[in-house]
């Protein structure tokens, strides 16, 4: 089982950006593109159908023919999508937008455009850590990509794992 | 009291009836009705016939039996011919009034009641002119009728020669008033003034003249008055202190006794009396005056005619400052009513020039931050290139150079797929490496050849060479694609700055449409457009304007037409001439429409996102739109509504008008 990272941005060097700026995860992690929403739900359907966990969705807010948010509250009432941390990178979500994206899809970040890489980086780990968290995944196969501290200190407490 | 008779000016129609017969009507029951006549007629013998009806009805039907006659007088008895008859004397008044003749005399009635509570009506409508008691002293109804015709003679029939023989020259008649105060009261003001002088001079002997400047104050604002001023020259003004300064109350209306109100109140002077002109006076004290009087009893009635004539005098004043008044509050209140109105149109033309000028610094500021933004966007353009160019020569001296250029070159210009088409070649790549970690290396390295990626796999240098020079390559070709676009909105905010060039004449606007629709094709793949073109001249246009004014106007539907696959996107392009001078092309959409609250104010420029969406030019668009056809002199309309969204834009044939400022 790997976890796998969702980024879901329409326009290509933006996306290529991103992945690259991720690239140290990629070893690891699953990384996935979407540039529309049909394409997200496709590739969502994949990582389950290959019993992956679709642990991240980085997502854009502007996208053809709706929002990220709107995605990302869809995406809220999805079984496939339990536990699944979401970010919205975004340049454009006004203040109402982002509201709506926080009480209903459960927002976790928010990373405004243009990003820092490291800083990108350290979001994307210490999210991994949280799903993993969250998840009650065994966090031991996924180290290189978590917070490392952090996880191991909760697999002491917990003891069963 | 809106039918008051006019009782002026009603003198017969010409010469033929100057020497008319004059009747007096006598209406009363017989036989006083005899016994008043013969009293009556003793007074107007020498003027008037006296002739008798029993009520007003038979009254009536004398007169119209004579119409010839004028009529002065009616003397109407309260008393009537049948007593079971209860006419109230209003209504009797009221039957004679059917007669135009009777309508003009004037009405005396002869009365033995203590009390009349029927004659309301008559004297609002001023139809009773005298109430005399009878049985009276002999002679006096023979008098009062004389003294009443000959009123009514001087007042409607002045150059009847009767009237002439029996009226002074000025009007009045020719017999003078009997009592003292009435007589003094019809001479003027001065006369009767110099007549008071007189009488008291008698009593006191002469009094002195003083002869004083204009300027002079004569009575003083707030002091005790213990003497009157009488102005025999000159004018005296009555000025009263306020906190607006000194209000003229009197001027024409001061009267020729200075003080006697404040005399007569024994109080202090409610004005200042001043000389306007110099003045010849006499001064008497309280004292003197009051000598005058207690000797000589007559001289009070030429005191009492001073102070009437002087209180009449400053009580019509008084009313017409009234009236003036309230037609100046009048004047006042419509003009505070105009400036209110003006007020608010100013706060609305405040307020429309501040939108204005809002918008206006936002063109400018759109046109400076695309001044700003050229000359990097420019460099970072070139500088791209340079980057490719440069590296493609490191890459020349490089053992690996061919493969390093060519992995670069094919990266940097890769064309692009959909994240679908992607992942599909990369799940390829991973069956035949079947390990997925170098399997994406290799993909992100632009290799999709299995057997290529697996050479590449077994020489670690050149994989890590290779995945380097492909991320130049992408790396460059974000580069230069995110420059472009930069440089595609500082053109657009450009556009809206300024056009540019020289109207080009003999252009075909249907081809500037299809070129549009033809740029556009990527966007309008699921659109069906109807075109419905009609004959038109060819114009004098600035084309590349009209292109980006076309452009802007298929966007703008475009974005109203939204992006739902399920719904038919129509638009239709419809084109005409509406007359010799000018073209219309119409834009219309299916879309959704433009929300009412923004509709007024589409064409404003604008920075919008809605929806997370930035809509086409930062929401220049029709702003820019609007630019365009207002340099080209045209008109453009916008009417939207949800299923029907159309744009309208009218165009001169003659093309942009000469002196067109280009400048906006």
């Amino acid at each position: 089982m790997k976890l796998a990272l969702l980024i879901l941005e329409d326009e290509r060097p933006v996306r290529e950006a991103l992945r690259r700026d991720l690239a140290a995860f990629a070893r690891h992690v699953r990384i996935e593109e979407a540039e529309d929403v049909p394409t997200a739900l496709e590739v969502i359907e994949e990582i389950d159908a290959a019993g992956d966990r679709l642990a991240l969705v980085m997502a854009d807010h502007r996208l053809p023919g709706t929002s990220g948010v709107d995605f990302l509250i869809g995406l809220a009432a999805d079984d496939r999508a339990f536990a699944t941390r979401k970010v919205l990178v975004t340049g454009q979500a006004d203040q109402d937008d982002t509201i709506r994206a926080i009480n209903e899809a459960g927002l976790d970040r928010y990373v405004a455009k243009p990003w820092q890489a490291d800083a990108l980086r350290d979001l994307v780990r210490e999210q991994l850590t949280e799903f993993v968290l969250a998840a009650g995944v065994d966090p031991l196969p996924h180290l290189a990509v978590l917070d490392a501290e952090r996880a191991l200190s909760i697999v002491r407490e917990r003891g069963d794992l | 009291m809106t039918d008051v008779i006019d009782r002026a000016g009603h003198e017969g129609s010409g010469a033929g009836d100057r020497l008319a017969p004059l009747w007096v009507l006598i209406v009363a029951p017989e036989p006083l009705a005899a016994s008043i006549a013969e009293e009556v007629a003793r007074g107007l013998t020498d003027i008037a016939e006296v002739v008798c009806a029993d009520d007003a009805a038979a009254a009536c039907v004398q007169v119209s039996a004579h119409p010839d006659r004028i009529v002065p007088l009616v003397l109407m008895t309260a008393s009537q011919a049948f007593p079971g008859l209860a006419d109230s004397i209003d209504t009797r008044i009221a039957t004679l009034d059917t007669q135009a003749v009777l309508r003009r005399a004037s009405i005396l009635l002869l009365t033995d009641q203590a009390l009349h509570d029927d004659l309301s009506l008559s004297v609002d409508r001023d139809r009773l002119h005298a109430v005399i008691r009878i049985p009276g002293s002999p002679g006096v109804l023979a008098w009062h009728a004389r003294a009443q015709a000959v009123r009514w003679l001087s007042a409607h029939r002045p150059s009847d020669p009767r009237t002439r023989a029996l009226v002074a020259t000025d009007g009045r008649p020719v017999a003078q008033p009997e009592s003292d105060l009435l007589r003094l009261l019809e001479l003027d003001t001065q006369e009767v003034a110099t007549q008071l002088l007189a009488g008291i001079e008698r009593v006191l002997g002469p009094r002195p003249r003083l002869l004083l400047p204009a300027g002079t104050r004569l009575i003083h604002e707030g002091v005790d008055v213990d003497a009157v001023l009488v102005v025999l020259r000159g004018r005296v003004a009555l000025d009263h202190a306020s906190a607006d300064g000194d209000l003229r109350l009197h001027h024409d209306s001061t009267g020729s006794v200075v003080g006697l109100l404040s005399l007569a109140q024994q109080q202090r002077a409610f004005f200042t009396a001043r000389a306007t002109t110099e003045v010849e006076v006499v001064h008497l004290s309280f004292e003197q005056l009051d000598r005058a009087l207690a000797v000589d009893a007559s001289l009070g009635a030429a005191m009492a005619a001073v102070s009437i004539r002087a209180l009449a005098k400053r009580l019509r004043r008084a009313d017409q400052l009234q009236v003036e008044k309230t037609q100046l509050n009048h004047v006042l209140e419509r003009e505070r009513r105009q400036l209110s109105d003006a007020l608010h149109q100013l706060e609305q033309a405040r307020l429309e020039l501040v939108e204005q000028a809002r918008y206006a610094t936002l063109g400018e500021m759109a046109a400076g931050i695309a001044h700003e933004l050229n000359n990097p966007v420019a460099a970072m353009l070139r500088a791209t290139t340079y980057v490719g160019e440069d590296l493609e020569r490191v890459l020349a001296s490089h053992p690996q150079g061919r493969l390093a250029t060519e992995i670069f070159t094919a990266e940097r210009e890769r064309a692009p797929r959909s994240t679908r088409e992607e992942r599909a070649a990369r799940r390829r790549l991973q069956a035949a490496l079947g390990d997925v970690g170098l399997a994406q290396r290799l993909f992100d390295a632009g290799i999709e050849d299995p057997d290529r990626a697996r050479a590449l796999a077994a020489d670690p240098p050149s994989l890590d060479l290779a995945e380097a020079v492909a991320g130049i390559g992408s790396a460059v070709r974000n580069l230069e694609v995110a420059s472009r676009r930069m440089c595609e909105l500082v053109t657009s905010l450009r556009a809206y700055a300024r056009p540019k060039g020289d109207p080009v004449a003999g252009v075909d606007l249907h081809a500037g449409l299809e070129d549009t629709l033809r740029l556009m094709a990527h966007r309008l793949r699921d659109v069906e457009i109807e075109r419905s073109y009609g004959d038109l001249p060819p114009i004098r246009c600035h084309p590349g304007e009209l292109e980006q004014l076309w452009t802007n106007l298929l966007v703008n539907a475009l974005d109203a037409l939204g992006d739902d696959p399920d719904e038919l996107r129509r638009v239709a392009l419809i084109t005409d001439a509406p007359d010799t001078g000018h073209v219309r092309v119409q834009i219309r959409d299916n879309g959704r429409g433009i929300d009412p609250d923004i509709l007024p104010r589409v064409f404003e420029p604008r920075f919008t996102t809605k929806q997370g969406a930035v809509r086409y030019g930062l929401g220049l668009g029709l702003a820019i739109a609007r630019r365009i056809v207002d340099a080209h002199g045209g008109a453009i309309e916008l009417i939207s509504r949800p299923g029907c969204t159309r744009v309208t834009v009218t165009l001169p044939v003659a093309g942009p008008p000469d002196d067109e400022d280009i400048e906006t």
